[in-house]
């Protein structure tokens, strides 16, 4: 399926794709259904249906100046580009783009690691640099820093980042976009501009002090269409000394309150690591009056709960706590933590887990040596790239849906029950049920995850995938649970239940972007953005 | 598990696929440089000195790429021929497009499944000029 851009003939797309040879050498743009292949999203569940998106062509550009020439030939000819750094955007859209026929700007080939200081403690990267790129860099140059990686390693830190995606160390890195420092971006107009102190001249701190002077436009490059990020700072964790484990459970379904405060406090502290909630219960799921209690609708009663664990002799939750640190330090803390949540919540116990100097070797990292069941994928939480996360993906891949929530246990509960019931008609695993546990991946807050699959020789299945997906985001914000990021065919969905004040947050943003872009150079449509153009 | 009668029929046919229609293929005289194999799919190795440099894993190509691949496909040439899980091969070919190379044969095989993932063979070959040899 091949498709042109928009408000553009085949003549026009000739003469557009013969000046991008120009600028960037004839084998490096391609168009035709063959080449374009790798470029639509294979985990799309609108695959092969009349609301799958197609890209007309894609370019790749060596560096900057060729990148600015290309927006500037776009501009010309009013062509939407669609800026991608690794295209790994899988369960998000893939590399495919919002409007039909437009080019994209594939930054694969600008994959220079530009520093990695060691003494200051962060890196400067290129678009097309991979978490494995900088993890050899860093391992190679045998630098003691850690990085703070997404599954699948193949990803980059700069498309991540701009999707605010997430990893799985300590709070303040594993927000990919928080912890980047400084940005340099090709706007549409093609011209160059650094954020930060990267706009004065002679500055060495462009990756220390993000703000610069006045305001700030970096946010507006994550999720959003107003530039071309061709350059990125990231804070980075200095490679801790020790790693430690430890495993709490309490018994109770309403003791996740306290537990959820305790975790608050640790992680708002400093004290640990990424966490990973569960409940022992799921064990029960495979028992078909297990499961129909712990999906019923309107969900079951804390005492039907208690009694199912009681049953069993299993507790309700538990919290997998990682320490990071000097090893006195980390030991402190597990002790600590253990004091403070066994004082307080009758009947908690505490498991020591693995613990070892770093880093890890590489029998550690697979985690085989852990006293307990652990959710904990040790190569993420230590960091190290990997694409052993496949093993997750059913079908033809999925779609994600990830709702934010409140740090709070009776939110927790909450979810649980209308995100189940509202899922109950679709004919899909339960993702809601009251053992559902929380992420805690960004620094803040919590998220649930929905993330059906699709099936590329199914399309009712993925029509029912598609109408599910819709639902959850809606319901969803009538709870005031927004999702954190979308694909591209449920960004307007997405968006639109931001709309406090009559929307004037998505107003705003297309004031902006009528400003700066009102052709849609630059991604229209991205985060429900769309210019003047594509609005009427 | 692929039977090693299946192995040997499919590695003595990937050389003939060098004089087959993929002009990248054909540009290869000696047809595979390395066979990667799923273990999940594929028999012990056997005793006596393979005639190409054979890969292992098991459904997690992380090593293969870090060690291997990753450096590999960065130069011109390299016809990586395999038998893997379905899943495997999604990955591997997402890499490869990325680095200008493409699967340029497929056979689904009819041997049995690792927990639903079919085993398939494959040839992936450099197909943009970067990387032609
Ligand atoms: C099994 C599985 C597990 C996953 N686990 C995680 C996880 O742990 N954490 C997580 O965050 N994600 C996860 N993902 C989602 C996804 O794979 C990663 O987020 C991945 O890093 C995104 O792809 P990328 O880095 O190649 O970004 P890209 O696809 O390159 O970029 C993402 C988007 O950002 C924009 N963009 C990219 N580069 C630029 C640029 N230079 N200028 C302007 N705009 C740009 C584009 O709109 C693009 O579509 C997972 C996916 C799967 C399938």
């Amino acid at each position: 399926m091949s498709a042109l851009p928009p408000d553009m003939d085949a003549a026009g797309f000739a003469r557009l794709l013969g000046e991008l040879r120009g600028a960037v050498g004839s084998d490096w743009v391609w168009s035709g259904a063959e080449d374009m292949f790798p470029y639509r999203d294979s985990f799309s569940p609108v695959w092969n249906t009349g609301e799958e998106r197609h890209a007309s062509a894609a370019v790749a550009p060596e560096n900057v100046e060729q990148v600015s020439e290309v927006v500037r030939i776009a501009k010309r000819h009013r062509v939407p580009l669609f800026p991608i750094s690794t295209g790994k955007n899988f369960g998000y859209g893939g590399p495919s783009p919002n409007v039909n026929g437009s080019v994209v700007l594939d930054l694969k080939r600008m994959n220079r690691v530009l520093e990695v200081n060691e003494a200051r403690n962060y890196c400067l990267v290129e678009p097309g640099v991979s978490y494995f790129d900088l993890y050899r860099h860093v391992e190679e140059r045998g630098l003691k820093l850690m990085l703070d990686v997404p599954d699948p390693g193949w990803g980059s830190p700069i498309g991540n980042a701009l999707e605010r995606g997430v990893g799985y160390t300590m709070p303040h890195f594993r927000d990919h976009f928080g912890a980047h420092c400084g940005m340099e971006v090709v706007l549409p107009d093609g011209e160059i501009m650094r954020t930060g102190m990267g706009a004065l001249p002679g500055a060495d701190t462009w990756q220390e002090y993000p703000y610069g002077f006045g305001p700030d436009p970096a946010g507006l490059f994550a999720q959003g269409n107003f530039g071309v990020v061709t350059k990125m700072g990231f804070r980075l964790l200095p490679l801790p000394e020790y790693y430690r484990t430890g495993l709490i459970t309490v018994p109770k379904r309403r003791d996740l309150i306290k537990l959820i405060e305790h975790v608050n406090y640790l992680s708002d502290s400093g004290m640990i690591s990424e966490v990973r909630f569960a409940s022992p219960l799921s064990s029960r799921m495979a028992d078909p009056d297990f499961a129909a209690l712990a999906t019923k609708l309107g969900g079951p009663s804390d005492v039907e709960m208690d009694t199912a664990a009681e049953a069993v002799d299993l507790p309700s939750w538990a919290v997998d706590l990682q320490f990071l640190g000097p090893q006195a330090a980390t030991l402190a803390q597990w002790e600590y933590a253990k004091d403070r949540i066994l004082s307080d919540i009758p009947g908690a116990q505490a498991i020591a887990g693995d613990h070892f100097k770093l880093p890890a070797t590489e029998q550690q990292l697979e985690n085989t040596t852990q006293p307990y069941a652990s959710g904990i994928r040790r190569k993420a939480a230590l960091g190290v790239p990997s694409l052993g996360i496949w093993e997750i993906v059913r079908d033809d891949g999925h779609v994600g849906f990830f709702p934010v929530i409140p740090r709070d246990g009776e939110a927790v509960f909450e979810a649980q029950r209308v995100l189940g019931d509202a899922q109950r008609e679709f004919d899909l695993p339960p993702y809601f049920s009251a053992i559902t546990v929380p992420l805690f991946w960004h620094t803040h807050t919590f998220q649930m995850v929905f993330a059906p699959s699709v099936k590329h020789d199914d399309p009712e299945h993925n029509a029912m995938v598609h109408r599910a997906m819709k639902k959850m985001v809606a319901v969803a914000a009538e709870h005031g649970w927004g999702d954190y990021r979308a694909s591209p065919i449920y960004q307007d969905d997405v968006s639109a239940t931001y709309s406090f004040n009559d929307h004037i947050l998505r107003r705003f943003h297309e004031q902006l972007k009528d400003a700066v872009d009102p052709d849609g150079i630059i991604a229209p449509g991205r985060g429900g953005i769309w210019p003047r153009r594509f609005r009427s | 598990m692929i039977s090693r009668r299946s192995l040997l029929k499919w590695t003595a046919v990937a050389p003939a696929l060098a004089a087959g229609s993929h002009a990248a293929f054909a540009r290869m005289p000696h047809g595979l440089d390395a066979l990667l194999l799923d273990e999940r799919f594929s028999p012990e190795p056997q005793p006596g000195q393979p005639l190409i440099p054979v890969m292992r894993f098991a459904g997690d190509v992380t090593r293969v790429w870090y060690d291997h691949l990753d450096r590999r496909w960065r130069e011109p040439g390299y016809v990586l021929g395999g038998i893997t899980g379905s899943d495997a091969l999604f990955v591997l070919e997402n890499l490869a497009e990325q680095h200008g190379r493409r699967v340029v044969s497929r056979t689904v095989l009819d041997e049995p499944h690792f927990q639903g993932v079919a085993p398939i063979s494959w040839v992936i070959a450099p197909h943009h000029p970067s990387v032609l040899a």
